[in-house]
């Protein structure tokens, strides 16, 4: 089940991590290609930005503890975010005719620190414009857990989306946020 | 102009109703008074106003209203109103107010059940009409209040039937809700969804038995779920519940749909739990209930598998998967679903992750399933609106329905008979005489 108590999502009580400029700036590019992918549409290499066992989290309620008792937007592992990628990507997708289009604006990253895992726990301000018949903003913060890979660079571990209205009645989101 | 009984009874003919039903905003308006201001509608559950004081907020109808726990225990639905200047009492959501309410314009305060208690600088009422024993002066409470296994429904008319008559066979979907805990008593856990549609509140009843439209609605999220199914080599329940919708006519055909009187139904449940591989959460759940009220009584219990229950008015339960979608028409092309998720107490915890990953997966704004519905509610309601036809069908099977005492059941899964008997009653609503409506308001 995806309901795994053994999933660590705790971004708070961390402990505090120094970064060389270089590494801010190299986790900062990372946040703009993952937004330009979702952008892109290109959801198929979006999602290969996360670890085997990645989660894509949108919590419903705000500081949301957890996704075990209490219903979320999104948590999704790998399995269901390539039943939302096959979906969208459909012929006969009704809802995506014309499909969603959207303008990421990320900013304010910030290194948080590192969780018990040794992850490194990234935050970043994001705006997002929607359209689809209508456009809608969508605005919050992201948090990750960043899992540094021996060839370099980086993969997610957690994607949190806390939208400034989570708890708010919405029209249906179909694609990542 | 106010239409007529006779001309809005004209709107819905024996197998099929005319297109204003869903666009008409007079029709709305005339809803919003003879089926929401008179049937019981679902307020909300009693687990979510635990302690007195405590409050919920919804629309029933067109109208505010506050579930609230008073002092005595009792379950009280008042209009969110204060009778002073008109003011809402307590905004949207949910909370508590402790002992009494407290206007946030001018600190007049009401009992738990509404009654005036107090207003401040009384000296100023001297020689006026003010009269704290007068109705005028207090919170006003919706005319009959009843509950039903901890479910809150409420009506706006004085008089009519009680609440068991007015939910008649469809009472069997609550009881099996609730029989699925080994105390007989669920609550309302892990918050609820609010979803928007851009559409009229019938077209989705109507959608909740519509087995026709399941394989062609659905067919992006029945293939990315097969297709996800066939890559990873198993079929897990998220995946399955995403699946079932993809079955073939045949399938469809020999399911059972029950109508009762006053619109209400259920449809024969589409997913087998236990067709989930790694299912162990039904055996769980079997064990649990047996040891509870024994092995026959729990096999009746989890065997009663239903789909979509529909009680009309108020939404529709998900008896198996512990969910009840409320249905809040806001406008007559825009409805509102509040998704609540039940924990059946004293259950194995595998009973509520199910049912939490079900509201997640199906329920959720980002449900797979759902977007390709609201779509198509959202094009029936705009093809509506133009100038080609007049008509819409539910000829599917007119005619064989086989009556019974209490409705009517289905001799073809894929009958209309549920858009028929929603109709029925709604025409039935529409153009009965109205019941005491002057007493709703004196109360």
């Amino acid at each position: 089940m995806l309901l795994d108590r053994r999933i660590d999502v705790r971004t708070h009580d961390l402990i505090p991590a120094q970064v060389p400029a270089a590494t801010q700036q190299e986790i900062e590019r990372f946040l703009f290609q993952e937004a330009r992918l979702l952008d892109e549409r290109r959801f198929w290499e979006w999602d290969r930005l996360f670890t085997d066992t990645g989660m894509y989290w949108v919590p419903q309620e705000h500081g949301q503890e957890n996704p075990f008792d209490h219903i979320s937007l999104f948590w999704e592992n790998r399995m269901l975010r390539e039943v939302r990628i096959r979906r969208v990507e459909n012929a006969r997708n009704w809802s995506q005719q014309p499909q969603t289009q959207t303008a990421h604006l990320v900013g304010n990253v910030c290194i948080d620190g590192l969780d018990a895992q040794g992850l490194l726990v990234v935050s970043a301000t994001f705006q997002v414009s929607e359209w689809r018949l209508e456009q809608r903003q969508l605005a919050g913060r992201y948090t990750y857990k960043l899992a540094a890979q021996d060839s370099g660079g980086w993969k997610i571990q957690l994607k949190r989306v806390d939208l400034i209205n989570c708890n708010d009645v919405f029209a249906n989101l179909e694609v990542f946020v | 102009m106010i239409p007529s009984n006779e001309q809005i009874a004209a709107l819905v003919r024996s197998d099929s109703v005319h297109k204003s039903v869903y666009t008409d905003p007079v029709l709305f308006q005339l809803e919003m008074e003879r089926i929401y201001g008179q049937a019981w509608i679902y307020v909300g559950h009693e687990s979510q106003v635990r302690q007195p004081g405590d409050y919920h907020t919804t629309r029933l109808g067109d109208q505010d209203v506050i579930m609230v726990r008073g002092a005595n225990q009792r379950v009280n639905v008042l209009y969110n109103r204060c009778p002073h200047k008109g003011a809402k009492l307590v905004a949207d959501g949910d909370g508590s107010v402790g002992k009494f309410f407290r206007c946030p314009y001018h600190a007049w305060t009401f009992k738990l059940d509404g009654q005036h208690l107090s207003a401040p600088l009384k000296s100023g009422f001297e020689g006026t009409c003010y009269d704290p024993r007068h109705a005028d002066f207090s919170m006003v409470s919706l005319a009959r209040v009843e509950s039903y296994r901890g479910f809150v429904f409420a009506s706006q008319a004085a008089h009519g039937p009680d609440l068991k008559s007015f939910l008649g066979g469809v009472i069997t979907s609550i009881d099996n809700l609730c029989d699925r805990s080994p105390v007989g008593e669920v609550e309302v856990a892990g918050g609820v969804f609010r979803v928007q549609q851009r559409s009229n509140w019938k077209v989705f009843y109507e959608n909740l038995h519509d087995t026709m439209h399941a394989r062609v609605t659905h067919e992006s999220s029945v293939d990315a779920a097969r297709g996800e199914a066939e890559a990873i080599g198993e079929m897990p329940f998220e995946l399955l519940i995403m699946d079932g919708n993809g079955e073939p006519y045949d399938f469809w055909e020999k399911l059972e749909l029950r109508a009762y009187h006053n619109g209400h139904g259920y449809m024969e449940a589409i997913f087998d739990p236990t067709a989930a591989e790694r299912d162990e959460v039904s055996r769980a759940h079997f064990d649990c209930l047996s040891e509870a009220y024994g092995e026959p009584r729990a096999r009746e219990i989890l065997g009663m598998n239903r789909h979509n229950t529909v009680i009309y008015g108020s939404g529709s339960p998900h008896t198996v998967f512990m969910q009840f979608r409320v249905i809040r028409p806001l406008a007559v092309d825009r409805t509102l679903v509040e998704i609540q998720t039940f924990r059946c107490k004293g259950a194995p915890d595998a009973v509520f992750d199910r049912a939490l990953t079900y509201a997640n997966v199906i329920n959720s704004p980002s449900s797979n399933v759902m977007p390709d519905d609201v779509e198509v509610y959202a094009r029936c309601q705009e093809g509506n609106l133009t100038r080609g036809g007049e008509w819409i069908s539910m000829h599917r099977y007119v005619g064989t329905d086989t009556l019974l005492e209490d409705g009517a059941v289905s001799t073809n899964g894929t009958s209309e008979l549920p858009m028929r008997n929603q109709f029925a009653a709604w025409k039935h609503f529409m153009t009965a005489t109205l019941i005491a409506k002057e007493s709703t308001h004196a109360a």
